[in-house]
């Protein structure tokens, strides 16, 4: 585990309030662009999750991914979309707010009621020894090689389409 | 002490908080932050899972790539999609998109 000199059970404890946060700030702040950008934060804190999970690879994919592509690719839009018109949609919201608010609560304390109810029969030690980054790679070209290939396909698809719909006709 | 329920509950949270914003905003932009907050709960809970497996597993990893991968695309198509409901409607209201409406 990479510990960076603070004790796992610290970092656990800033990286959770760094991404719920991060989270809520994205759903709930005044101007979308700030939105956006807790919107990163938290995603920066999953990746913190990622480093402490072992998987430093996957960190780094979601900081490039998500951080470099994503969150940027939604500020331009939100650039492209005039500003005075994200501000007149949120007004009305509050109403309907409520019961949204009780049902994804109820649905996250009833998964995580579980989770702490089966805590005793899984295995909550993680296991000894981590695998090295060099396991990835023959993983995903020699054992799962065709939905490496499928997902290559989407992407260049869905890429070509995002072009095709975001054309302005001349 | 960090155990594999520390992350699922972190996780179900995640979860509560995309489920929320799925449901009650109105903004299209505000809809498509809640998906990628899902999308990163259960990325999430698939490198938890993998790294609490006995012996260590790779393929949690292999699915996040892929679930990276596809999270990558669905938000480019989201936002060209957005970007073309704009364009077309002058509003990002999900609630005043309703044209295809009888």
């Amino acid at each position: 585990m990479v510990t960076l000199g603070i004790s796992p059970d610290i970092s656990f404890v800033i990286l959770t309030a760094v991404t719920l946060i991060g989270a809520i700030m994205a759903l709930q702040a005044k101007e979308l662009i700030y939105g956006a950008v807790a919107l990163g934060l938290s995603f920066i804190g999953v990746a913190g999750f990622f480093v402490i999970l072992d998987a430093p690879y996957l960190a780094m994919l979601q900081i490039a991914v998500y951080v470099g592509a994503i969150v940027i690719l939604i500020l331009f839009t939100i650039m492209l979309v005039r500003r005075e018109q994200s501000e007149t949609v949120e007004r009305s919201e509050n109403a309907e707010g409520n019961l949204g608010l009780w049902l994804a609560g109820l649905l996250a304390l009833s998964i995580a009621g579980v989770a702490a109810l089966a805590g005793p029969n899984l295995s909550v030690e993680p296991a000894a020894g981590n695998l090295p980054v060099s396991d990835l790679g023959p993983a995903l070209a020699i054992q799962y090689p065709a939905p490496l290939i499928i997902l290559a396909l989407l992407i260049s698809a869905a890429l070509i389409g995002g072009l095709v719909l975001a054309k302005v006709e001349r | 002490m960090v155990t594999l329920v520390s992350y699922i509950i972190v996780s179900a949270a995640l979860l509560g908080i995309g489920i929320y914003g799925l449901s009650t905003k109105r903004n299209a932009l505000r809809i498509l932050f809640a998906v990628e907050i899902i999308v990163n709960a259960a990325n999430l809970n698939f490198a938890a899972f993998t790294r609490y497996m006995n012996p260590p597993q790779v393929t949690g990893q292999i699915l996040v790539f892929y679930s990276v991968g596809a999270a990558a695309m669905e938000a480019a198509v989201g936002l060209a999609l957005i970007l073309l409901a704009f364009r077309l409607n002058g509003t990002i209201d999900v609630r005043k998109l309703n044209k295809l409406k009888g």
